[in-house]
């Protein structure tokens, strides 16, 4: 129990060692801009995860408290701003968190009587509505411009101004390292172990004394508190905030995130935020088409790693632990060509297909992986069929190779360790 | 004679025009063993659904220690002191075997909706849940995940979470069902021990296990019950064998 707590702290500790040292590692401006947005993405996932991976709601609307926790902490900072209210920064992200506790206390109350379709129903719905008020009421959601502030015009503590991105970085990793070992902690309550009960039958939690409605309405209110957080923090890095936060998208985006991390695994939603931001910033800088690559991503992961990214790493986390990793890894290495060749299939495809249909005007000559082609060639077509055919002919061909090779390894690391 | 745990009164429950309860008065006496028989299609699992507040109730009252608990919600008449198993077996299969009895005994021990407690650092919760595992005999497979355990293990955790929240009157409904002999041996024995000091209900097709273990038998028949009494009787009762042991027969023909 003891030691197990001290290796908690211990990882704790690492982790808020690697934020502090990130930045001197990438220092560049655009990496440090990326690991602030990953820092509330990571929040913005953690929080979505509260209902899908823990207690089993499936929303299609939380990006509306994050979108009003951003809101509301760009008017907050406004108004501090101009009235000079001895308020730091620091705190401000406090009240976007406030705010979306007070609209999750509100929709959460209407939503969670039901779960299910449902549940999911009534969040698309909210969401829709929320959207909609966002290009009517022009007061407070600013209209087509948005709601923009300035974070530097708050009381200074210590001559810190937040101007600089590097400081926002730290503000943003503070919060962020906070929020998810808050988060964390929850998993760890009575109430997180009846928010897994509820995930897994809520007729039985029912019959032993909870009420599942309040189960998931609690939830509901904390996820939408750390929504909140999340959003007040991006208020606070881009100085601005539109109508489009509060929409479908950013809703959807989420979605994506925690799932292709793993819902079912704390570490998850973190993995898949900093994966999906890391691919949205550097892969728009390569292609048009990059949100259709994130789109087949959750495709593949959905039907061939239900348990997302992080569950694939956590699989293998016993074979690193009796150290029979290298076991594998021949097999690993044969299934290697061919999933290279049918990524080189997908983005040839893809690319060839998206310069046709985008970039017309442009004429036919494109390239792609440092080669230059025309992309009316039969030639690039035949290659694209043989890549795939070929591909999936030499996958098919190996996965039974790989799994047996993985299944036999884990046997072999359950008996060393029951040993 | 002793105070009634459990109190129907002119119970009727109806799905549309189709009447399954039709008027059942029943006292289960404070810690008596009940045994509710019957044969198929007679009302059984409903009646346990009505109680329990499963099922909304057409007419007439559930009294719980003398208080009407008629309508209210499942967590409610639990928090009141009244726990039930399923006849289809229903735990949480992705917790561990020891995850599924805490959950059980939490709202019992007052810590509710908290956010506040650390789980791991509730004693009283650890004990409990420990003390239940050794009763029902699943210490050694706590951390399997529920869904991985054998059958008969499956009905024994079942029985674990029904009577961890430490509720007065336990409802069984066919504990034993699907069971081979030497199971339901294992299982009447765990059935009784639990059951120790409290007030127990159960629907069970096994009429071995129903005359070892009860007290008093009713035998519901078409949603009504025609009989209540101590064992000895219930088999001398001459409307209990025509109407229950006669549709039995046919039963056995059919099967």
């Amino acid at each position: 129990m003891i030691a197990d707590r001290h290796r908690h702290l211990l990882l704790w500790a690492a982790a808020a060692l690697v934020m502090v040292a990130l930045p001197l590692v990438f220092s560049s401006g655009a990496s440090i801009t990326m690991m602030s947005l990953m820092g509330f993405a990571i929040i913005f996932a953690l929080s979505y995860n509260m209902l899908l991976g823990q207690t089993g709601m499936l929303s299609f609307g939380h990006a509306v408290y994050y979108g009003l926790g951003g809101f509301l902490t760009a008017h907050a900072l406004n108004v501090i701003g101009s009235g000079k209210w001895p308020v730091p920064l620091p705190v401000l992200p406090l009240v976007g968190g406030l705010a979306g506790l007070s609209f999750a206390i509100i929709f959460g109350w209407v939503s969670t009587k039901r779960a299910g379709t449902a549940f999911a129903m009534i969040s698309l719905g909210i969401g829709e509505l929320v959207a909609a008020c966002s290009l009517i009421l022009r007061g407070f959601f600013g209209g087509e411009g948005g709601i923009s502030t300035s974070r530097t015009s708050t009381l200074r503590l210590f001559g810190i101004s937040f101007g600089p991105q590097i400081q926002v970085y730290y503000l943003i990793a503070a919060w962020c390292l906070l929020c998810m070992a808050a988060m964390y902690a929850f998993t760890r309550t009575p109430l997180g172990r009846m928010c897994n009960a509820v995930r897994e039958n809520p007729e039985r939690a029912e019959f032993i004394g909870y009420s599942t409605q309040m189960v998931r309405f609690i939830a509901f209110c904390a996820s939408g508190f750390f929504a909140g957080v999340a959003g007040g923090l991006a208020a606070i890095h881009y100085e601005i905030v539109t109508s489009s936060i509060v929409g479908a998208v950013p809703s959807g985006y989420v979605l994506l995130m925690a799932y292709i991390g793993g819902v079912a695994f704390f570490i998850g939603p973190i993995i898949g935020a900093v994966l999906m931001t890391a691919l949205q910033i550097s892969l728009s800088d390569y292609t048009g088409a990059w949100s259709l690559y994130v789109g087949l991503m959750f495709v593949v992961v959905v039907m061939y790693a239900p348990w997302g990214l992080g569950g694939l790493l956590l699989m293998h986390q016993p074979l690193l632990a009796a150290g029979l990793l290298k076991r594998i890894g021949p097999a690993y290495a044969r299934a290697a060509p061919p999933v290279v060749m049918l990524a080189a299939a997908v983005v040839l495809l893809v690319e060839t297909a998206h310069h046709l249909l985008v970039k017309a005007v442009e004429g036919s000559a494109m390239r792609v992986f440092w080669v230059s082609y025309d992309a009316k060639s039969p030639l690039v077509w035949g290659l694209i069929v043989l890549l795939f055919g070929a591909g999936i002919w030499a996958l098919r061909r190996v996965m039974p190779g790989v799994s047996d090779a993985y299944h036999a390894a884990a046997q072999e690391a359950q008996r060393l360790r029951s040993r | 004679m002793s105070a009634c745990a459990l109190q129907l009164i002119d119970l009727h429950k109806s799905f549309g025009a189709t009447p399954i309860i039709r008027g059942v008065n029943l006292d289960v006496h404070q810690g008596e063993r009940h045994a509710i028989i019957g044969p198929n299609g007679a009302g059984k699992s409903t009646l346990f659904h009505l109680i329990s507040g499963r099922f909304p109730v057409t007419t007439g009252q559930v009294k719980l220690n003398q208080e009407d608990v008629t309508g209210l919600a499942p967590y409610l008449i639990n928090r009141r002191g009244l726990s039930r198993s399923f006849q289809v077996t229903n735990i949480f299969p992705r917790l561990t075997v020891f995850e599924n009895i805490r959950c059980g005994v939490l709202w019992s021990l007052g810590y509710r909706y908290s956010f506040w407690h650390m789980i791991e650092r509730a004693q009283d919760a650890r004990e409990r849940t420990e003390a239940i595992l050794e009763q029902i005999n699943l210490g050694s497979r706590r951390s399997v995940p529920a869904a991985l355990l054998s059958y008969a293990e499956q009905r024994a955790l079942e029985i674990g979470i029904t009577i961890a929240g430490g509720a007065g009157v336990i409802m069984l409904d066919e504990p034993t069902a699907g069971m081979s002999r030497s199971e339901t041996e294992h299982a009447v024995a765990l059935i009784r021990k639990v059951s120790e000091g409290k007030t127990l209900v159960i629907v069970e097709h096994d009429m071995s296990v129903v005359f070892d273990l009860a007290d008093r038998i009713s035998v519901l028949v078409y949603g009504q019950v025609i009989a209540t009494d101590t064992p000895a009787k219930i088999r001398a009762n001459a409307a209990v064998q025509e109407a229950y042991l006669g549709s039995a027969s046919a039963e056995a023909e059919h099967a």
